[in-house]
């Protein structure tokens, strides 16, 4: 093997030149796929890098099942058999429901527990107190939106209590209000999000009040990201319905990857051109060596010794293209990210592009390069097949007969 | 080894028109027997060494090499025949231009291994290159050779697997008179030596009457 492959280093030594042409005809195909490659899954890092920033990859959001129409509630056998699974720290559950107050404002309201304020720390009073947990008590909190609606059109303000209307729905549908009084406790700071709109209760309280005894949703904390996904899986299994931000970053990641695929396939086209110079030059050595074919033939070479000498010659161009094209490739992605960098964050801009400004926005990776080699060692070997082939079939008078 | 050739005919097709290049040839060579084989151009010299070297396959009759019959439709028959049997010597030299002398002279034994490691190869090349005293030239390119070296060198990758048959077409039609005869004296030493049957093709009948059995040719047939 070793011989094959020195005996083959000495042919293609002979005509430096040419093998340097093709290989960098080979190496610039492979250069461009690992280019375009690396912007790809340097995008991908990116958007991934950012949701991850963004979101909290250890909380899981939980809410009722539906499969085929019928409704999974969350119960509390259900709370408690989450609570149990390994790797969950803790569960929050919520309720939630709208009540009215006296000058017709809706208040959208969340019966919440503390764990609830673990997982949405955003939650910060501005004035005030929460209220006690568990203990049956009328105080609520608001948010910052509500506050200042409250103020302005039903006149109230931290301290104040009013009386709300409950609608619950009876038997037979017979809609029934019922009143309840509320002490605001609390205010809290702008949170950024819905909570700003949100009226915050004690969920003993809260499910007493709705005289519900199922949860409309909940959070459930695990220890580890790694284990995100196999709680989920087990959630589901309950028949409830889960969502978490790996969500996110599973479609994101698919649509790169597949956007990827498709960029590199399209620069792989390039590769063809290298394809067929190979092909052109394996055919031109075989016709010069023709002679060389057919003394080698009578010397004691069977067919498959000849197609053996010219794919190692092959196989020989296809690595040294390879090293070439991952060396030009590396080079290529930082070209982009030189050039395409100060651009895309442009065209972005905002927070998108301030986020790409920080990092590269091309990725090389050991396995894009792994891939770049790969393909170039397959392609030359697959050109080489046909003039191997060629070479291998002479026959040794004819060959020998050549001038 | 001993080859015999029995009814041994090859016709060419040139187009409609059939060349007769060898018509029922009957030869007997005994073991360590040399040979020249004399005729005209286009007598049917080179076909007669081709066929008896497994390089090209007759049209009719048959070939046996050392008792044996070979059969020219099994083509990996043939190539280990040539492998192990047979040692071409050409008129060109044909010496693989990217490979030195030593690397020339093992060449043939990459195709024929034989469990010997490269080093026992390169060691057996080397002492053929001896044996043609050429052991200094082992470093040099052919294209830094003469004309009789090269020949030698030839020579010397045709022993590589040690075959018992050698085929010489018109080995000296390329060399002055002087090195031609050096090379006449190199072939029969192995003849005698070594006990190499050789069988060559040659115009030069006046040597060849001195060291061999003379075969003449003509229009593909043997003449008594
Ligand atoms: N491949 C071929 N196709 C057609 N005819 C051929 C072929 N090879 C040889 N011949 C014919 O067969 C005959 C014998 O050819 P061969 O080469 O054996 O002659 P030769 O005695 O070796 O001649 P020379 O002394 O010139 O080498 C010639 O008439 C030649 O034209
Ligand atoms: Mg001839």
């Amino acid at each position: 093997m070793k011989e094959l492959f020195s005996l083959a280093c000495r042919q293609l030594g002979r005509k430096k030149l040419r093998v340097f042409l093709i290989v960098l005809g080979i190496a610039i195909g492979v250069a461009a796929v690992i280019g375009v490659t690396s912007l790809g899954e340097g995008i991908r890092v990116q958007a991934v890098d950012q949701i991850k920033a963004s979101h909290d990859l250890t909380t899981i959001e939980v809410s009722a099942g539906v499969e085929d129409g019928s409704v999974t509630l969350i119960t509390d056998s259900k709370l408690k058999a989450i609570e149990r699974e390994e790797h969950v720290l803790f569960v929050a559950p919520y309720v939630k429901d709208s009540y009215v107050a006296q000058n017709n404002t809706y208040l959208a309201v969340k019966g919440i527990t503390s764990e609830y304020r673990r997982v949405q720390s955003n939650l910060q009073l501005e004035i005030g107190d929460w209220f006690d947990e568990g203990k049956k008590s009328n105080e609520i909190v608001l948010g910052y939106d509500v506050a200042k609606r409250l103020a302005v059109v039903e006149d109230l303000g931290l301290g104040d209590e009013f009386t709300v209307k409950i609608r619950l729905y009876g038997e037979e549908s017979r809609l029934k209000d019922k009143p309840a009084v509320f002490k605001i406790a609390g205010i809290l700071k702008s949170a950024g999000d819905e909570h700003d709109n949100q009226v915050f209760i004690d969920i003993k309280h809260a499910k007493e009040l709705d005289e519900k005894d199922s949860y409309d949703g909940l959070f459930v904390k695990v220890d580890d990201p790694a284990f995100a996904a196999s709680v989920r899986d087990k959630i589901e299994g309950l028949g409830l319905t889960a969502h978490s931000a790996q969500d996110v970053i599973d479609e994101v990641n698919k649509l790169m990857v597949a956007i990827t695929l498709v960029l590199g396939f399209f620069s792989g086209i390039s590769l063809v051109v290298g394809a067929l110079m190979v092909v052109n030059t394996m055919i031109i050595s075989v016709y010069e060596r023709t002679k060389e074919i057919g003394l080698s033939k009578a010397l004691g070479a069977s067919d498959f010794d000849i197609m053996k000498m010219f794919l190692a010659e092959c196989v020989i161009i296809g690595v040294i293209g390879g090293i070439l094209g991952d060396l030009l490739g590396i080079g290529f992605s930082v070209l982009i990210d030189l050039v395409g960098k100060p651009f895309l964050v442009s065209a972005l801009g905002g927070e998108l592009g301030a986020g790409l400004q920080l990092g590269s926005i091309t990725v090389v990776t050991p396995g894009i390069l792994a891939a770049g080699f790969a393909i170039s060692v397959v392609l030359s070997i697959v050109s080489g097949l046909y003039p191997a082939r060629r070479a291998a079939r002479l026959n040794p008078l004819d060959a020998l007969r050549q001038i | 080894m001993t080859v015999e050739t029995r009814d041994l005919t090859k016709y060419y097709w040139m187009g409609k028109e059939k060349v007769v290049a060898l018509d029922s040839v009957n030869l007997k060579m005994e073991e360590g027997a040399f040979i020249s084989v004399v005729g005209p151009s286009g007598s049917g010299k080179s076909t007669l060494l081709n066929v008896i070297g497994c390089l090209d396959a007759p049209t009719k009759g048959e070939v046996y090499l050392a008792g044996w019959k070979v059969d020219y439709r099994n083509k990996k028959s043939l190539v280990r025949l040539r492998r192990k049997f047979v040692g071409f010597v050409f008129q060109t030299f044909n010496l693989i231009p990217a490979l030195n002398a030593v690397e020339n002279v093992e060449y043939p034994m990459y195709f024929n291994k034989e469990g010997r490691s490269k080093s026992e190869r390169r060691e057996s090349a080397m002492k053929l290159l001896d044996m043609v005293g050429l052991e200094k030239r082992a470093n040099h390119l052919p294209s830094e050779l003469s004309g009789g070296e090269l020949q030698r060198i030839a020579i010397a990758r045709a022993l590589a697997n040690d075959p018992k048959l050698i085929l010489a077409d018109e080995p000296t039609g390329n060399l002055d008179s002087r090195t031609g005869k050096s090379i006449l004296n190199l072939l029969t030493r192995l003849n005698n030596e070594e006990g190499k049957n050789i069988i060559m093709v040659t115009h030069d009948l006046e040597s060849a009457k001195k060291m061999s059995k003379i075969i003449r040719i003509l229009d593909g047939r043997i003449l008594e």
